[in-house]
């Protein structure tokens, strides 16, 4: 295939709503146009982009990890006040970000271990880290002694600024990471077909642990950014993350199945996301509207992925019942062996009977309702 | 429901086999009645250690914040029996539907067509969420777009601004008293009841079941997927109707930021009530006393003189050592 002819069927739909999201915006708010606009679309990568990189990783790994807002929140906090013992930003940021990752390996490792499913643990993580994080700051927002760190990050460099080139670094090692090497590619191995993926030796504990550890950093990093660009810190910070984040990762196409996407469709996702939201607050409208047209965007995009789907597997059963239809009822049984040799070529199936793939019946997997890939 | 355990048989079968069924039948029995003992004992404790807990006033407390998240639990108990996972939606169902009756009260001054108001609302938005997961998409990431819609939506209407009914007495919902109790503890009370019924007891409840069990099989069997996901959504929209009106009455007024950590403490639950979360097992009773139980330790901790996160943190550190505890012992009963 032609790269181009195969960019254009990986990133086509996202390329389509975000042309779409951009001339809603024009029309909305005629003056969020050039340069101020693509820095106010930057700007949000920290924290959003980081954050939904690291849900992605948890996503091709096939799970989910949903305490990542509240490990942001955690962090953002416990960066301030690190910030006041005297420790520079570098290792302010190192520290936060190596604590958030073994935080995040700590749930990879018990996931892996115990066999539970990533929403249930996360879901009690989330409420025990949001737990420690009004612990850190006794429940009121907290600001540096010093903002001499905040002034740093709020240097800017034409379009950028020392956050955002941050965030594309990370997204930029993570998809070098993801695609290159022989861990990264593993966790596309487990996410796309577990059960097979550990047949054939795929490590799946490690890369369990891995994509945790990874989420975990990234939130970790996220919330240390952002709460050390804005210089404060509150217990409740970050709660909206989780959706935002969820929703960039899926409109940029990762799979919530697994084993899909990569961190190109993270950054369309982000940039899509927050041209809405940038665009939205240009013009004076609340937060809660983006999230509206978010949720709408979301449901959307859902939708969309899953017509293209069915009208798939429609013309798949379709081809399937043609290529038969030709032979008779003994041939039929005949057919039989040649499906058995690896080619999945079954009789008719009546059409109410969805496929199941192998993996959806792994009970480990999140998405074990998700319907089978054509 | 009993507390006491039923007698174990242990059966002289294979020698290998036989000390797995064992072990896996005191497993399943300790899951199945983990929930009442627990809730049991940490009564028990906290009579005994925390001053001003084992007092008439408190117990009342005590339930009164529990109804709320419980009734709300107990529907999404539906949701969770048919693999369905959890709906993310929940708090935002429920602060419309107590909206909605604080203004149709207001507007027309009619208690029972504000309760209409508020149940068809939470119904229209529950069927559609269920139309959508019935036809194959991941429920928690539909119920979490319409979680922000409507939310979205609320805050659009309202304009951020507090809702009351006016002039309009609803207090009396959340006040009278039946029995002794108040009737939103009454109607937690037979809500649970009812869920527990129907789903233990009736042909709708177990096909819900055996949806969230195996769903192949249901679907081969010919029960409908769709049908099962409308009935469990229609479930959890009354929970959160009811939720929210009762919510609405007691405070008399709400806003669109009102009730944030609902969600959670609703999911919260569910889990520490022992449900699946790929279905298939999950118990209305178990829930309400998972919402109980979470109720009382964060009374207990408050009661000791903890602060608003050090109960958070406790609340949380208890979620997951419970939710790890049941996994691993339902892991352990059907090896």
């Amino acid at each position: 295939m032609n790269p181009l002819t195969r960019f254009w069927r990986t990133y086509g739909l996202q390329l389509i709503i975000f042309a779409l999201v951009v001339l809603a915006m024009i029309a909305v708010a005629p003056d969020f146009v050039g340069e101020p606009a693509a820095s106010a679309v930057l700007e949000r990568l920290v924290p959003l982009g980081i954050i939904t990189a690291g849900i992605a990783v948890t996503m091709i790994v096939g799970e989910l990890d949903l305490s990542i807002a509240s490990v942001a929140a955690l962090s953002g906090a416990t960066a301030i006040l690190l910030g006041d013992t005297g420790l520079g930003l570098g290792p302010v940021l190192l520290i936060a970000t190596a604590a958030g990752a073994v935080l995040g390996a700590a749930q990879g490792a018990a996931i892996a271990r115990l066999g539970i499913s990533s929403l249930v643990l996360t879901i009690g993580t989330l409420i025990l880290f949001r737990g420690a994080t009004w612990l850190v700051t006794d429940g009121v927002p907290i600001t540096p002694d010093d903002y001499a760190m905040s002034d740093q990050l709020l240097l800017r460099y034409g379009l950028l600024s020392p956050t955002s080139v941050i965030a594309l670094l990370v997204l930029l090692g993570l998809g070098v990471f993801l695609t290159l090497t022989r861990p990264g590619r593993s966790l596309y191995a487990v996410g796309g077909g577990r059960t097979e993926a550990v047949a054939a030796g795929v490590p799946l504990r490690s890369s369990l642990v891995l994509a945790f550890a990874v989420s975990g950093g990234c939130g970790a990093l996220a919330g240390a950014l952002s709460s050390l660009r804005s210089a404060s810190a509150t217990p409740d910070g970050f709660q909206n993350m989780l959706l935002l984040g969820v929703a960039a990762a899926l409109v940029g196409g990762i799979s919530l199945a697994g084993g899909r996407g990569g961190m190109v469709d993270v950054f369309l996702g982000v940039v899509i996301t927050s041209t809405l939201a940038a665009g939205l607050s240009s013009v004076g409208f609340k937060a809660f509207v983006a999230e509206l047209f978010t949720g709408v965007l979301l449901l959307a995009v859902i939708g969309a992925d899953a017509t293209v789907r069915w009208v798939a597997r429609r013309r798949y059963l379709a081809e399937q019942r043609r290529q038969l239809s030709g032979l008779s009822a003994i041939d039929l049984t005949a057919a039989e062996p040649a499906g058995s040799r690896g080619r999945r070529a079954r009789g008719p199936e009546p059409s109410g009977v969805a496929h199941t793939d192998p993996a959806g019946s792994d009970a480990t997997s999140v998405l074990h309702r998700q319907r089978a890939r054509p | 429901m009993t507390t006491t355990a039923p007698p174990e048989t242990t059966g002289p079968v294979a020698p290998r086999g036989g000390t797995d069924t064992w072990r896996g039948k005191s497993a399943r029995t300790v899951a199945d009645y983990a929930m009442p003992l627990l809730t049991v004992l940490v009564l028990l404790v906290a009579s005994l250690t925390t001053d001003g807990f084992a007092e008439t006033a408190n117990f009342r407390a005590i339930l009164i914040s529990t109804a709320i998240t419980g009734i709300a639990a107990v529907g999404m108990t539906a949701i969770t029996l048919t693999g369905n996972l959890f709906s993310l939606g929940v708090g935002s169902t429920v602060v419309l539907s107590g909206i909605l009756f604080l203004a149709v009260a207001g507007a027309t001054g009619s208690v029972l067509l504000a309760v209409l108001a508020a149940l068809g609302a939470s119904l229209v938005l529950g069927l559609a969420q269920a139309v959508i997961v019935g036809a194959g998409l991941n429920p928690v990431i539909t119920t979490l777009a319409f979680g922000a819609i409507i939310y979205g939506c609320v805050a659009v209407g309202t304009g951020g601004e507090v809702v009351t009914a006016g002039s309009v007495p609803v207090t009396w919902l959340a006040t009278t008293s039946v029995l002794g109790l108040p009737l939103p503890v009454v109607i937690f009370v037979v809500l649970t009841a009812l869920v527990s019924v129907l789903s233990a007891r009736t042909v709708v409840g177990r096909r819900l079941r055996l949806l969230g069990d195996n769903r192949a099989t249901a679907v081969t069997s010919g029960i409908s997927a769709m049908t099962g996901t409308v009935v469990a959504f229609a479930s959890l929209s009354v929970g959160a109707a009811i939720a929210g009106i009762l919510s609405a009455a007691q405070l008399r007024q709400m806003q669109a930021n009102d009730l944030p950590n609902l969600t959670l403490d609703v999911i919260a639950a569910v889990l520490v009530g022992g449900a699946a979360i790929n279905g298939g097992e999950a118990s209305a009773v178990r829930t309400a006393l998972g919402a109980l139980l979470i109720v009382i330790l964060g009374n207990v901790m408050l009661l000791q003189g903890l602060s608003p996160g050090e109960r958070l943190f406790g609340v949380g550190a208890v979620v997951v050592v419970l939710v790890v505890l049941l996994h691993l012992l339902r892991k352990a009963g059907t090896r």
